[in-house]
């Protein structure tokens, strides 16, 4: 991750798992086409985050 | 979001599943008007012009390092959370193709009732969740 990160110029974030990537896919992504489909509200996407264990700054929307 | 637009939203995710890709625009017949306000409200990203959608995520309209074969099509995601979401929101199981962006290497990731296997592989989130949609392409 490094090579990436200093070829780029880029800051490090944070590096998850991908059990935890595909949890949160589920979480996040699971009710997208559902025919009633309704949007998220912020607080329902951060409870999201957080049910999959992200939680702190870095996880904390705008 | 009023309901005309999420009505009009979902409409468009539907056509997206019939057609086993990304609609074209002109096949949604959705104006132009209606699409900026489903930016806006972070529902789909067009491309600058308007011309296409970039973004009906977990979908791509574009080509991505990140290919998904589920349901009988081939699909792009715009990034590794979104190459797991599209078995996802397909509610089937799936395979990723992608390029290690670090090392190169060639990955492929089976995804059986959402569990992805091999479970060895990680995935670099670059930024904090208050910056994603300040350039969601980029992110």
């Amino acid at each position: 991750m490094g090579r990436w990160l200093e070829a780029n110029g880029y800051e490090r974030g944070v590096t998850l798992g991908v059990l935890q990537v595909a949890e949160l896919a589920r979480a996040w992504w699971q009710d997208r086409l559902d025919p009633d489909w309704r949007p998220h509200t912020r607080e329902e996407n951060q409870a999201i985050l957080e049910r999959v264990g992200l939680v702190g700054r870095f996880w904390q929307l705008a | 979001m009023d309901e005309r637009d999420r009505v009009r939203r979902n409409r468009i995710y539907a056509q997206l599943v019939e057609l086993g890709r990304v609609p074209t625009i002109e096949e949604t017949g959705v104006d132009e008007a209606t699409l900026r306000r489903l930016e806006d409200e972070h529902a789909l990203v067009l491309e600058p012009d308007g011309s296409a959608f970039r973004m009906l995520a977990p979908f791509s309209g574009v080509p991505t390092p990140y290919l998904v074969e589920a349901k009988g099509s081939r699909w792009h995601a715009n990034c590794a959370w979104d190459a797991f979401g599209v078995p996802a929101a397909l509610g089937v199981d799936g395979h990723v193709s992608a390029t290690c962006l670090d090392c190169g290497d060639r990955l492929e990731v089976g995804v059986r009732g959402g569990e992805p296997t091999p479970a060895n592989l990680v995935a670099h989130f670059l930024l904090p969740a208050e910056r994603w949609w300040a350039d969601i392409v980029f992110t």
